[in-house]
């Protein structure tokens, strides 16, 4: 997870301050995949889990059609309504991984630059334990040995990007800790907790929510991940699941390519618009990786 | 001196708190008896199971106490004893299984490595060259939607074009052929990993040859007369490396991450594939070894770049 972090850096000089309209593009698309997951009992769509037979046109996976936008899989499930489907644990997954992330982590960053001492080695050094973990295998690790319910692969997530975000948030912190009106509401008697929360917390809290788009990239990246290896949630559909569903036998792959590759798709909107999204944030904040 | 002995202390101490975490968490969150005995453990009222479930305790060394079982583990660990793996015959044992496949991933790790510095540099030398002109800017998109291409979609994707509709690739790994084939085979999964990877180089290395592009040697290089490609090589290249050495040594983890997916999308039996197949099947002494030998690669790796950062620049050394 941190070495994604500084690929996309806003290497723009003379920085335009303004959003632009791939910016907006990528909300759009954004707004419309949330909505989808939101509201996708509610759509006029075909049920993911129906077996849609037609004798006339023999055996399943049947081509993209007027019946079935993308295709059907080999049960001749719909592969549209499954793809829109899959948005939902896909999102509510990252969604709810980089919030807990952020929660945790950003507390912890937050507090332990605040006070450092031993609290702050101890934070430290937990941290680059847990980086000392491509995060893939930790992952495969953790949801290997829990149920794998949605709550439970979010909070592995969640877990993963504490360590990043934290030493994040404390970088951040400490640049703060020592300024002049940091210092001002120290002499007017302001207690700590006055403080971090509303002098430091401020200064923190924007630049790092323009990072939560990307983190979120991050997390629903590896959720694919962990989905196409098996280990995302149990029962559910889900882009990676999708995919590896339609890439496991090379003949599947060559016979039905749709079956893969509309998860694909979307997925990859979905990621770039994070990510695009989340980029040009930074770039509007100014937030600089190097001063992190 | 005192410098790198601090710094060997700490990857020790390190890896002895990522094997704890990985041990305990092995051992409380998981049931190893299961997967030896299979339905029988949980039969518990039946005196022919009881019998059983105690030889096999006796036998994986189960009916001892955790932090017992945590130093007999660790130090057969470090005598590269990695213990039996949990089947019902414990064969072949653990080493057995990583000595054959380490080199398989150590090989496709490389290979990823090389494609992607080496696709890299003369991208980055390219685009920062002509920084803010519209080739630049395609190339920056580019390396927008290969990031934005989740590993495992990138190899289905390769897969497909280049083994299936194209067949210039072959399709499996096969384990008895020659090295060069073997190789050819890697050849995929290794862009797989890659590409991303050169992406992320790239869009640093870029950054970085701009910032010193902008020099005042550059400009005595320019007013010598020097040819625009002989300033980019031997002028601006070298001092722009720096940061690019720092994240080729980090993104490992990532390199490592990636050889998982794409072992599984290509079938290739290396420890990336094998990690799943035995977390999947509870086989906890292989996962324990295979993140062990992951995590203890990457914090080594982290060390030397420490080190090769105080030969460069001293004063990091404090």
């Amino acid at each position: 997870m941190t070495a994604e972090k500084i690929t996309s850096g806003s290497d723009d000089h003379g920085a335009k301050k303004k959003l632009g309209i791939g910016f907006w593009l990528c909300v759009i698309w954004l707004t419309i995949m949330a909505c989808v997951a939101l509201f996708i009992p509610f759509l006029p769509l075909k049920s993911p889990t129906s077996n849609f037979v037609d004798a006339t046109q023999g055996r399943p996976p049947y081509a993209p059609s007027w019946t079935h936008w993308f295709g059907t899989d080999k049960d001749a499930r719909d592969v549209f309504s499954r793809t829109l489907h899959g948005a939902r644990i896909s999102l509510t997954v990252g969604f709810t991984a980089i919030t807990a992330g952020f929660v945790v982590g950003g507390t912890i960053g937050v507090i332990s630059g605040y006070f450092r001492g031993w609290l702050d080695r101890i934070s430290s050094f937990v941290f680059v334990v847990l980086l000392s973990f491509p995060s893939l295998v930790l992952a495969i690790l953790l949801t290997s040995l829990i149920e794998r319910s949605l709550l439970t692969v979010s909070l592995v997530l969640g877990l993963l990007s504490i360590a990043p975000v934290g030493r994040l948030a404390r970088a951040a912190t400490i640049q703060y800790a020592d300024r002049e009106f940091v210092l001002a509401a120290r002499q007017i008697g302001s207690k700590d907790h006055q403080i971090i929360l509303k002098e430091i917390l401020p200064n923190v809290a924007i630049p790092m929510s323009s990072l939560a788009l990307l983190g979120m990239a991050v997390a629903v990246v590896a959720e694919g991940g962990l989905a196409f290896l098996g280990l995302s949630v149990e029962k559910g559909i889900t882009w990676g699941g999708l995919i590896q569903l339609g890439s496991d036998s090379s003949r599947t792959l060559e016979d039905a390519p749709w079956i893969s590759f509309f998860p694909i798709l979307m997925l990859f909107l979905t990621v770039l618009s994070l990510n695009f999204a989340g980029d040009r944030l930074r770039a509007f904040f100014d937030v600089k990786e190097a001063a992190l | 001196m005192r410098f790198y002995g601090q710094r060997v202390a700490l990857a020790i101490l390190l890896l002895l708190a990522v094997s704890m975490l990985t041990f305990g968490a092995l051992n409380v969150l998981g049931d190893p008896l299961f997967n030896v005995l299979g339905p029988v453990a949980g039969d518990v009222n039946n005196p022919d199971s009881i019998k059983m479930i105690e030889a096999a305790k006796r036998e994986f060394s189960l009916d001892r106490p955790l932090p017992v079982r945590y130093a007999i583990w660790l130090s057969d660990f470090v005598r590269g004893d990695f213990g039996v793996t949990f089947s019902s015959t414990g064969q072949p044992p653990v080493s057995g299984v990583i000595s054959e496949r380490l080199p398989r991933t150590f090989t496709l790790v490389a290979m990823a490595q090389l494609i992607a510095v080496f696709v890299s540099i003369p991208w980055a030398l390219i685009t920062a060259s002509r920084a803010g002109k519209i080739s630049d800017r395609i190339s920056t998109l580019n390396a927008f939607f290969l990031l934005a291409m989740p590993n495992f979609a990138l190899a289905v994707i390769l897969k497909f074009v280049f083994s299936i509709k194209l067949g210039w690739t072959p399709l499996t790994y096969v384990g008895n052929d020659p090295l060069g084939s073997r190789l050819f085979q890697m050849l995929l999964p290794a862009l797989t990993i890659g590409l991303p990877v050169a992406a992320v180089y790239q869009r640093l290395l870029r950054t970085d040859i701009i910032t010193t592009l902008q020099q005042d040697f550059i400009l005595l290089a320019r007013t010598k007369g020097l040819s625009r490609s002989r300033i980019l090589i031997a002028h601006a290249l070298r001092p722009s490396l720096f940061s690019f050495v720092t994240v080729v040594g980090l993104n490992t983890g990532a390199l490592i991450g990636g050889s998982i997916v794409a072992e599984t999308v290509f079938r290739i039996p290396g420890i990336g594939s094998t990690l799943v197949e035995s977390v999947l099947r509870n086989d906890f002494p292989v996962v324990l070894a295979i993140v062990m030998i992951v995590a203890s690669s990457f914090v080594i790796i982290n060390l030397f770049v420490d080190f090769a950062y105080t030969l460069i620049d001293p004063r990091v050394r404090k």
